[in-house]
């Protein structure tokens, strides 16, 4: 689960105090494991020296609770290229597809196309493993029938999600 | 990838622009798609998006309202009725879904049929089906019914069918969609180890994706048009 | 390809057997009939040629020879047989010889065919032998005789004797028929019969044409899961054609083959049955090479064509059916025909057209039209029928079959098409006949008319130099015979003829004042029946038989005339000459018969005697044998009707073999599944057998009421008892099929199939 780049995608949407920040990865992503402050503010700061965030003044003389993170450019082509890019397909990766999902559609962004694209990087790696399948050694077979069904799931729920789109559009953009 | 089994012939099914509808319900809407010699292509889509109807189309048993049908350059979709039977018994071979084998016949003359309907001579015709019969693990079975056979084992006596002309296209239409998964396998197995010996071009219609992983590469039909899922890739 | 359709057919497992064994059956039926009445043709026409001979004296050729043969041949009758019989005198050994005879009887001789001869030894000499003079010296061969139980004899006379009668010279005996048979003697109606035949022909044939039309659409369509696998490797829809028709050609070779043995079984049965009034030779019954052929070849040839024609409309595609379309529900105007042929006959009632053959072609139209309009209402009838059943129903059973049947209507007729014509035809032939039968036909033979016996001397009969007999000439021993009443002697009238011909009825005018004969009231007050007297006269006059009936009037049960005064003494009437003698007997085979040898032998210039009921006789026997024949045609369709729901029984079963066997899991009882099917066959088996025959007899009712005046009378038991044999038949033959059902929708054909 990659929490910096959520938190960036939060950000994108909107410039937010830390606090803020947490409540709504808290709502979106974290369910039943909410993030610490302390995780929220340490990934910020990464972020802020990796210059993908700013720090903002809103109010002078507050604590570090008032202080406002803006996304730089840098941190918004990193947020685009993460979105249009398909992750590895691998097993365990549908709460990364789903924050992928629910960010493409606050930003606006093809959420549709992007699950096609999710597909397509599936389906090549499931024929790689059929071959595996078909031609390797018994225990490698095995390990590629594996994947082979957890790859499955993984496009079983796309196709459900891609179903859902527009309900779960109206649902994250109020 | 395999060597194309015909290297002067860049295309060996394609459809073009094709419309099709059934009474009022529009089936295909402008679909195209082009198949190359030696590919196994997984056309998928969910259900009632008219990738059975296009697989129809390719194959000659339907004829679009409009839109081209090429075989290796040629259109058929023009062809009369008795043509494209013929066409349908000499060049290409069908595995379907259910309901193929006729009941009457023993397994062997099923695979015989296209042969026989083609005017081969019985005893001819029985010679070159037999050693599909091994082929595909099917040993002793040639004398039995339908009735009497497996579904796995019905499906690998349709594939010996679909492939006893050593034909230049093989349409399978959701192939192993009566099969439980470990004989869907090795039906799917067996396809394809078949269609790359012979050198046969595979359109393979499915919404599994496990039986799309046997493709070479796949296309989708959505409200009877196809789209790739990934628009730079393989154009489609 | 032959051999593909031939697997086909043979393995397809029980259901394809049963399928081909009943369109084997209908054939067989059909051609059998057919091959029966086709040699029922030729038996005709052979039977008519053996009569030719008989009517020698009906068209004399003009006397050439030197060696001209006197001949009068007369009908005569035997306990309500007829007897033909031939006086004949040689005036020459060079005169022609009649076929069958050694030679020429001479005077005192006479020859018997074997059916005579054996009556002549075992009955007494008073009531038949001693019509004929002389003894007998010989048989007449069988290639004489119409029947081989006809009853002929041939008298010899002296050629004096023969020139004193009614007799004609004639120098060759017939060998064909007369242009104009004003004057035959006997014979048969063969243009008539020929017609007649030769429909019914053509009327066995149609059905099992259809029935097959209609079995092999249901093949295909059963089969259609198949034929589109075999459409899908790229068979031709005409190789597709090619295989189902082969099935049914292949049941069709069979049923053919099974025809001709049926006709064979037959035959010696039908030569018995005297369609014609009399037997036929079995030998005549026979089949030309020309036939064999034609029907061995063509029945095949013509099932292959009427297979291949059910098929052109069916279009099998390499998908098989994924939908099921509901056919277009037939439209009311389908009735429109029927009414309009029924209306037209119900026109002619009041408007008859005034010639014959305007006639002619207001009934032939008239019935034509409304046979047409029974085909074409009929799926509209089954609808309108089935929904209305489908809105009383309560059971389940009655919905579901009700339901389907208004579904497709066309097809639950389909099946049951071939019938309505035929009962149809039957039905108005019954009611048309019986009708005629009642009204016209053979009198009780208790009755007056079947107990009196007539001759007559008309006087242009009388050759001349001879004269009418007088009241002396009448035997003495005639009074004295036991059984006989009274003997009642008529004399000639001697003012101006005048022709009565019209029937009388109660409401009609009263009868002219003119009869042919005379008779005093006191001779006429011993039979009551033979009329009265107005008050007062002493003579009056009367018919030759004291009957106000004949062979043109119909006889009226309990009507007894008041015959006219004539204003003469009866001691005058007495010396007028004798015009006929009239015998009341007491209805006895033995008084009449004896009564009748002695005016033969007595009166020789008379006609024959005979009795009313013996003169309608020849009618009425011809009417009966053609009920008979109408009879047959419906025995025979009914089954191939059968046959024709068999098959789409099976096809219905198997078309719904997935919901019946779900429906079966689901712990419907089997019994509730079998009287869906029952219903949904017995119903329109028994719709359209009710229709047709309905519509049959109104249509007879029509008829005859515009034809003859008379009403419909309601044919006979034995009429009904047919209709039920025709129908329970047909019904075993669907039940037949219900076994299927059982294995059918077992739960094995959930399996991969």
């Amino acid at each position: 689960m990659s929490v910096p780049l959520t938190l960036l995608g939060l950000l994108e949407r909107e410039p937010s105090h830390g606090y803020d920040l947490k409540r709504d990865y808290d709502t979106y992503f974290g369910r039943g494991k909410p993030l610490s402050f302390g995780q929220v503010y340490s990934t910020l700061a990464r972020l802020a020296r990796d210059g993908k965030v700013v720090m903002d003044e809103v109010a002078p003389g507050d604590g570090p609770e008032r202080k406002r993170y803006v996304i730089t450019d840098a941190g918004a082509t990193e947020v685009e290229s993460w979105l249009a890019e398909p992750v590895e397909a691998e097993p365990h990766l549908q709460t990364v597809l789903f924050a992928k999902v629910v960010l493409a559609l606050m930003l606006d962004r093809p959420a549709a196309a992007y699950l096609d694209a999710q597909r397509a990087a599936h389906l090549t790696r499931m024929r790689q493993l059929t071959e595996i399948r078909r031609k390797g050694a018994l225990i490698d077979a095995l390990l590629a029938d594996h994947g082979l069904f957890h790859l499955e799931a993984d496009l079983r729920w796309i196709d459900m999600t891609a179903g859902r789109l527009d309900s779960l559009a109206k649902l994250v953009r109020p | 990838m395999n060597a194309p089994a015909d290297a002067s012939v860049d295309v060996a099914v394609e459809a073009r622009d094709v419309v099709l509808s059934f009474g009022e319900t529009p089936a295909l809407r402008g679909a195209s798609v082009k198949v190359l010699p030696g590919e196994i292509l997984a056309v998928m889509g969910p259900s009632g998006s008219g990738k059975s109807t296009l697989l129809h189309c390719l194959a000659g048993i339907l004829v679009p309202d409009s839109g081209e049908i090429r075989f290796e350059g040629r259109r058929i979709d023009t062809l009369r009725e008795n043509d494209r039977s013929a066409l349908r018994r000499d060049r290409f071979g069908f595995v379907f879904q259910f309901g193929q084998l006729v009941p009457e016949l023993t397994a062997e003359e099923n695979v015989a049929l296209p042969l026989l309907l083609g005017g081969v001579r019985r005893e001819k015709a029985l010679r070159e089906a037999r050693p599909w019969f091994a082929r595909l693990g099917l040993d002793g079975l040639e004398g039995r019914r339908s009735g009497e056979l497996s579904g796995g084992q019905a499906q690998r006596v349709a594939l010996a069918r679909g492939l006893v002309t050593w034909p230049r296209v093989l349409f399978a239409d959701e192939p192993t969609g009566s099969l439980d998964s470990l004989t869907g396998e090795h039906v799917m197995d067996l396809m394809v180890c078949a269609a790359q010996e012979q050198g046969t071009t595979v359109v393979l219609v499915t919404h599994e994706p496990r039986v799309a992983a046997y493709a070479d590469r796949e296309v989708v039909v959505r409200d009877g048009r196809v789209t790739s899922l990934t628009p730079d890739r393989v154009p489609s | 390809m032959i051999r593909l359709g031939l697997r086909l057919a043979t393995a397809g497992g029980r259901e394809a057997v049963l399928r081909l064994v009943v369109i084997g059956v209908a054939v067989a039926l059909g051609v059998g009939m057919l091959l029966s009445a086709l040699a029922g043709i030729h038996a005709l026409t052979a039977q008519n040629a053996r009569y030719a001979w008989l009517n020698t004296g009906a068209a004399p050729s003009t006397v050439t020879g030197a060696d001209p043969l006197w001949w009068q041949a007369r009908e005569d009758y035997f306990q309500g047989r007829p007897v033909v019989r031939v006086d004949l005198a040689a005036t020459s050994p060079r005169s022609p010889v009649p076929p069958g005879l050694a030679r020429l009887p001479g005077p005192g001789e006479y020859y018997a065919s074997p059916d005579l001869a054996a009556l002549l030894r075992t009955t007494p000499a008073d009531q038949l032998g001693g019509r004929f003079p002389g003894h007998p010296v010989g048989t007449i061969g069988r290639a004489a005789l119409p029947a081989p139980d006809s009853l002929v004899v041939v008298v010899g006379h002296p050629p004096e004797e023969m020139a004193a009668r009614d007799a004609t010279r004639v120098s060759a005996i017939a060998t064909a028929d007369p242009a104009n048979c004003a004057r035959c003697v006997v014979g048969i109606d063969r243009d008539g019969m020929l017609l007649l035949l030769s429909v019914v022909s053509a009327a066995m044939i149609f059905p099992v044409l259809m029935f097959i039309g209609t079995a092999t659409r249901l093949a295909a369509a059963r089969r259609e899961q198949r034929f589109a696998a075999m459409r899908l490797v790229g068979a031709t829809p005409r190789q597709v054609s090619a295989l189902a028709a082969a099935e049914s050609a292949v049941a069709a070779v069979a049923g053919t083959v099974a025809g001709f043995g049926l006709y064979l079984l037959l035959r010696p049965a039908i030569a018995r049955v005297p369609f014609t009034g009399a037997r036929f030779f079995v030998e005549d019954l026979s089949l030309r090479a020309v036939d064999v052929l034609v029907v061995g070849v063509g029945v095949p040839v013509g099932a292959a064509v009427a297979a291949w024609l059910a098929l052109r409309r069916v279009r099998i595609s390499p998908l098989g059916v994924s939908r099921r379309v509901t056919p277009r529900p037939p439209r009311a105007w389908r009735v429109v025909p029927l009414l309009l042929g029924l209306g037209e006959l119900a026109l002619v009632v009041g408007h008859r057209p005034g010639s014959t053959d305007g006639q002619t072609a207001a009934y032939l139209s008239g019935f034509l039209v409304t046979m047409a309009g029974l085909v074409v209402a009929g799926p509209w009838l089954t609808m309108v029928g089935s929904r209305l059943l489908a809105s009383r129903a309560r059971r389940p059973a009655a919905l579901i079959a009700a339901r389907r049947l208004a579904d497709s209507p066309q097809a639950g007729f389909r099946a049951v098409s071939g019938l309505v014509l035929a009962l149809f035809v039957v039905a108005a032939a019954t009611g048309i006949i019986t009708t005629i039968i009642a009204n016209r036909g053979a009198p009780r033979a208790d009755s007056v008319a079947a107990r009196t016996l007539t001759t007559s001397f008309w006087q242009n009969r009388v050759p001349e130099g001879q004269h009418r007999p007088a009241a002396d000439d009448v035997p003495a021993a005639l009074r004295s015979v036991p059984g006989v009443r009274h003997v009642y002697v008529v004399r000639a009238n001697p003012a101006e003829p005048q022709v009565v011909l019209a029937p009388i009825g109660p409401g009609d005018p009263p009868p002219p004042e003119w009869w042919p004969g005379l008779i005093s009231c006191a001779e006429l007050s011993g039979t009551p029946e033979y009329g009265q007297c107005p008050p007062g006269a002493r003579v009056v006059t009367v018919s030759t038989n004291l009957l106000l009936s004949g062979p043109m009037v119909a006889p009226l049960a309990g009507q007894v005339p008041v015959w006219p005064a004539v204003d003469l003494d009866p001691a005058d009437v007495d010396r007028l000459p004798v015009i006929s003698v009239v015998v009341d007997t007491d209805g006895s085979d033995a008084a009449r018969e004896r009564a009748r040898t002695l005016l033969e032998t007595a009166l020789p210039l008379g006609s024959l005697p005979s009795t009313v009921a013996e003169d309608q006789s020849d009618f009425t026997r011809q009417l009966v044998q053609w009920q008979r024949l109408a009879d047959v045609v419906m025995l025979a369709s009914l089954p191939i009707a059968g046959c024709g729901l068999a098959v789409a029984v099976v096809g219905g079963l198997t078309e719904r073999k997935r919901p019946f066997s779900m429906l079966r899991l689901a712990g419907v009882p089997l019994a509730v599944l079998r009287r869906v099917v029952l219903l949904e066959s017995v119903v329109p088996l028994v719709v359209v057998a009710a229709v047709a025959i309905g519509t049959g007899f109104l249509a007879a009712h029509l008829f005859i009421s515009a034809q003859m005046e008379y009403r419909l009378e309601p044919p006979g038991s034995g009429f009904y008892l047919m209709v039920a044999a025709g129908l329970a038949l047909s019904l075993a033959i669907v039940a037949s099929a219900l076994p299927l059902l059982r294995r059918i929708t077992g739960p094995e054909t959930a399996r991969n199939e």
